[in-house]
């Protein structure tokens, strides 16, 4: 049976496109939407509910449809979840309902609907407790959810992103938004008009006439008076979220298939001209197949010249009703207008409807056309923090104090007639005061009726009844905060669109309570579900928070190197295809016998200049640094306020008012920023100043018993230059740092060159290397040779409560006489707590493997407590032996203590050391 | 232990301008870049001031990152460290910041990593274009749009151009 009308409609009739509905061939034509196409043929059933699987069909013809979701099928590539009121029809399109099988007419799982009085809202929390919820959840998990995601992946599938700004923003291209758009753009203003249909209009588009003009020339009319006025207009775009500072976010929709694009626009000024929907009528099986919304009737009357049925109940006492009645008629439905007051109201029928029951008398009738009255489309405005106020005339919450630079016209605003609407909207647009149109009817409230018998559906998608409202009311979620979560009432992918008023409604009414003391629930973008790849465009893969890249990267992956993410920069983890863990055992090894190269470029070099450098920098750091003499370097730790450490590294004087500070390789960025915030708070900005130039420098270190015979082959004079000195020299007629500085124990040089000499320096140190057995290592190996030593990495073997005084490091804290960051909280009670955890070193016995990262120091207790947990566990290669190191309450006096080490069920045995594993004298220092 | 090489693109040469549709990215070579701070540095200098969107001249100017700081671009060389007299601090930052030119069809693509246009100046020249830091200016021919990013994340920067680009 078709409903398609022999003519009207904005629908192209010369382009026929043929598509399938769960398998089955349907034909409709271009300017249809799935859901158009399929109505038209008279197909009733377009999906199931969530829950208990009952056949639904169209409540809506846009946005606020909660039923007709479908994977689409086209080209061979499948898209979840799309909706079928807003998808425009294709050829080729092969739609499936979601949530069903095998079909949506029959669907297997329909029989649950049987046993829905086990299902009530909350079922689940209470039912599937014993004897463990994971024994149900995976059936549960798969029984739920709607489309599934194609495991193809669509390379094409990227959306752009992109800025824009204007003047003035309307949002909706209907009458009002039309309307407002050419009185902006007319008056001077820099003009944006979206619309999310294909086509501008809105509900204009079910009037004869406007302003004694026919509609569709009315519309054309606006149309290139704002073009003409200088505007813009983009059609299939959805302001889909107001963010702060007037920041819009636009979902631009392409051909089906394609990612939508993301407009982050700035208005300086937006208009709401976003309409109203129709709230359902909650009565006795009101999710029937056939009961559709009449403004939805109306929309697929005058888009899609399809009728909604032939013989029509229409339970509505709205204006609009009375409009789309005559219009019907005219088209050839028999309509039966039916008042909403009469009660009980049922609708009767299973997956075809057959009658309205209105008290006592009996409406035979294929369809049912309801409406509770409109509801403005108010999200964007609470997105934008604009309140919301009741109106008793209208039944309806309406926008109430306006958000900064926001207005609402037309429906939105609670406009329902088209010449007041109008005059506001040009109001509005010229930025002219206009006071809200008053209502010329009063709607009759037709709200939920609590203890009323029936199923009676308050959410349609996932099917809350009014029962289940109630039984959230005796369970005491009252506020329509909990109603919405314990029943998941509004939780679906409509956001509640349809399902909002009629559930708070029916807690008011519940509580005996006015509506809007009870008030809604807070609204969020997205308006309208988006792809997540919309939100992430490009930054994905290598662009997903991007890592910094190493100058002489080339030349690692030259050598071998197996390259990974190191505290934000893809560094060498080690060399050449063999086993990681035996490559990195071989390299520390190697550092330790000859001599080792390491690229540690990423290292800080943050200067700190200006008359006030050295004080700023003693207040900075815990240890002291007004004692260091140009030339000298000395390690120390950068406390928080809370006097947790935040860095470690060394700090060099180069002279009275310069120092770099060489901060950990990951924490550059933040350090800057530490630096900058102190510099600027309780410092004098104008005497300290802070460069951060670790992108002009690379530094390669090299250490080992060798490192010195290295740099005499590069003229590099090493005599007479103790540990911890730095000298500023140069190289190949380049300027060159070179520091005495050791992270591995061994006698060890850090050359610092401008980048773009880095390639020279390293193949110049390789080559000198070669000769002498040694080579370049990884990070691997580094920190291992550093853990043989004890020497620690910030955020690996300290958490965010470690202290220096935990680490060993107590001087400062005790006779440091001027003040420093983190000072006072370093002589609270919780800083000198007994418990406090502290570094210590663990070993094994002979023959036991390393102890697990991670693994728990455990109390013997029948239950055992966590006394700390090992943060670093390496076999090393140089003592033959694992090694560890660990944070352990009380540590320090735990010394030869044997401990238990808990790690995924196993527990292992070792003794506490002190960190240091390897030369605790420092002989290879200086060797 | 993880070898994520094959993850990572081998970096590009740095020396090959780069197509982008209607637009061009051409790296530049400096003499030289010169970080400058001070209290009174913006009226200190000799050097064409830059802000946005600019007009840098081809030769020495200097660009503006805030009220005290400055990038000048080949200047001539002074040294690193604190000046007593001038009360400015110096740093050498040539190999610090990857440099190029963004020619052609250049404000859509600019667009789409940041929210510009030349129709509102800004004092400074930084900006976070693609979520990455950059300094960025127009050149005095007012077609050339130049980009100073920190070198290790030119390649990222480059490739957000491409992905940007192949959108139209």
């Amino acid at each position: 049976m078709t409903l398609r009308l022999p003519t009207g409609g904005l629908i192209d009739r010369s382009k026929p496109l043929t598509f399938t509905f769960d398998g089955k061939p349907h034909t409709g034509y271009a300017g249809d939407t799935i859901a158009s196409a399929l109505l038209a043929s008279g197909t009733r059933i377009l999906g199931r509910s969530f829950k208990y699987h009952r056949p639904r069909g169209l409540w809506g013809a846009w946005v606020d449809e909660p039923n007709a979701i479908m994977n689409v099928t086209l080209d061979g590539h499948e898209f979840p979840n799309c909706l079928a009121t807003t998808t425009y029809l294709q050829g080729g399109m092969a739609a499936r309902a979601v949530n069903t099988w095998p079909s949506a007419r029959f669907d297997m799982k329909a029989g649950l609907d049987l046993f829905h009085r086990w299902f009530a809202a909350g079922f689940y929390y209470k039912t599937f407790m014993w004897p463990d919820w994971h024994l149900f959840e995976p059936l549960i998990r798969r029984m739920a959810g709607l489309g599934a995601v194609s495991p193809d992946h669509l390379d094409t599938y990227t959306s752009d992103q992109t800025h824009d700004r204007c003047d003035t923003l309307v949002i909706g291209g209907g009458p009002a938004g039309l309307a407002a758009a050419e009185a902006a753009a007319q008056s001077g203003q820099d003009t944006l008009l979206i619309d999310d249909h294909a086509q501008l209009g809105g509900t204009a588009h079910q009037l004869p006439q406007i302003d004694a003009t026919p509609t569709a020339d009315w519309i054309a009319q606006r149309q290139s008076a704002i073009e003409a006025a200088g505007g813009r207009i983009l059609t299939h775009t959805t302001a889909f979220g107001i963010y702060d500072h007037g920041l819009v976010g636009l979902a631009q929709n392409g051909p089906f298939g394609t990612a939508p694009r993301l407009i982050r626009l700035r208005a300086a000024r937006i208009i709401l001209a976003t309409g109203a929907i129709d709230r359902p009528l909650t009565f006795a099986n009101n999710d029937r197949p056939g009961i559709m919304a009449v403004a939805a009737a109306a929309e697929y009357l005058a888009r899609y010249a399809t009728l909604p049925g032939r013989q029509i109940a229409l339970l509505a006492n709205t204006p609009q009703a009375d409009t789309l009645a005559a219009q019907l008629t005219q088209a050839g439905a028999q309509v039966t207008h039916v008042d909403p007051a009469q009660s009980p109201l049922s609708a009767r029928g299973g997956k075809r409807l057959k009658a309205l029951q209105a008290g006592d008398r009996t409406h035979p009738a294929d369809t049912i056309l309801a409406s509770g009255g409109l509801t403005p489309l108010v999200h964007l405005w609470r997105h934008a923090g604009g309140s919301l106020a009741w109106c008793d005339r209208r039944n309806a919450f309406l926008p109430g104090t306006p958000p900064d630079n926001m207005t609402a016209t037309g429906a939105a605003n609670g406009s329902f007639e088209t010449d007041e609407a109008l005059e506001h909207a040009r109001a509005t647009g010229q930025n002219t005061p206009a006071k809200r149109p008053d209502p010329k009817h009063h709607i009759t409230p037709h709200w939920p009726a609590p203890g009323s018998k029936g199923r009676q559906w308050i959410d349609f998608q996932h099917d809350v009844t009014l029962k289940d409202v109630e039984l959230a009311a005796r369970e005491n979620y009252t506020s329509v905060e909990h109603l919405k979560r314990y029943t998941t009432l509004g939780m679906a992918s409509d956001q509640g669109k349809t399902s909002n008023m009629p559930g708070l409604a029916a807690m008011a009414a519940i509580q005996g309570r006015p509506i809007p003391e009870v008030g809604t629930t807070t609204f969020r973008p997205p308006f309208v579900p988006v792809p997540i790849e919309m939100y992430h465009g490009a930054h994905t893969k290598q662009l997903w928070n991007p890592l910094k890249r190493l100058a002489l990267e080339p030349q690692h992956r030259a050598a071998g190197a197996a390259l990974g993410e190191y505290g934000g920069w893809l560094r060498p983890g080690w060399y050449g295809k063999g086993d990681p863990v035996q490559q990195a055992q071989t390299e520390a090894l190697m550092a330790r016998q000859t001599a080792a190269i390491f690229d540690a470029s990423p290292l800080g070099k943050i200067e700190v200049m200006g008359p006030e450098a050295e004080a700023f920098v003693n207040f900075i750091y815990y240890n002291t640094i007004a004692t260091l003499k140009p030339g000298k370097i000395r390690y120390g730790f950068m406390l928080t306020e809370g006097g947790a450490v935040f860095d470690d590294g060394v700090i060099a004087r180069l002279d009275a008012n310069r120092f770099v500070i060489s901060c950990s390789s990951s924490h550059v960025d933040s350090v800057r920023t530490h630096l900058e915030a102190w510099r600027q708070d309780g410092n004098d900005p104008d005497r300290i100043f802070i460069h951060d130039t670790t992108q002009h420098w690379a530094t390669l270190t090299v250490t080992g018993p060798r490192a010195r015979a290295i740099l005499d082959t590069l003229d590099l004079d090493t005599d007479d230059f103790p540990h911890m000195s730095l000298r500023e020299t140069s190289w190949q007629d380049t300027p060159l740092r070179l520091a005495r500085v050791s992270f591995t124990g061994d006698t060890s040089f850090e050359l610092s060159i401008r980048a773009s000499k880095a390639p020279a320096l390293w193949s110049a140190l390789l080559d000198a290397a070669k000769p002498l057995d040694a080579g370049p290592i990884g990070v691997e190996a580094l920190s291992i040779l550093r853990a043989e030593k004890g020497f620690l990495m910030i955020g690996k073997d300290t958490d965010g409560e470690t202290m220096p005084h935990d680490l060993g490091f107590t001087a400062p804290r005790q006779k440091k006489s001027t003040p420093f960051v983190g000072d006072r909280s370093l002589h609270t009670d919780k800083a000198n707590a007994p418990d406090r955890k502290q570094l210590v070193g663990l070993t094994v016995p002979a023959g036991a493997p390393p102890l697990p990262t991670g693994a728990h120091v455990v109390t013997d207790d029948e239950i055992p407590r966590s006394l700390g947990y090992v943060t670093s566990s390496y076999l090393s290669p140089t003592l033959g032996r694992p090694i560890a190191l660990a944070l352990l309450e009380n540590g320090t006096d735990r010394m030869g203590d044997t401990i238990t080490a808990w790690h995924l069920g196993e527990t292992r045995q070792a003794t506490v050391t002190a960190p240091c594993a390897l030369d605790p004298e420092g002989a290879r220092l200086d060797a | 232990m993880r070898d994520d090489t094959a993850l990572w693109d081998a970096p590009r040469n740095p020396a090959t301008p780069i197509s982008l549709g209607p637009a061009r990215l051409t790296p530049v070579h400096l003499t030289r870049q010169t970080l400058v701070s001070g209290p009174n540095v913006l009226q200190q200098t000799d050097l064409p001031l830059v802000d946005w969107p600019g007009a840098a001249p081809s030769d020495a100017y200097a660009a503006i990152l805030r009220r005290d700081r400055l990038l000048l671009v080949n200047a001539p060389e002074t040294p690193d460290g604190w000046n007593d007299t001038t009360q400015q601090a110096t740093s050498d930052v040539t190999d610090a910041y990857t440099v190029f030119d963004l020619t052609g069809d250049a404000l859509p693509l600019l667009g789409r990593g940041a929210e510009i246009t030349p129709d509102i100046p800004s004092r400074s020249t930084a900006r976070q274009l693609f979520g990455l830091g950059v300094f960025l200016y127009r050149m005095e021919d007012a077609k050339t749009y130049r980009l100073h990013v920190p070198r290790a994340h030119a390649e990222a920067l480059v490739t957000h151009f491409e992905k940007a680009a192949s959108h139209g």
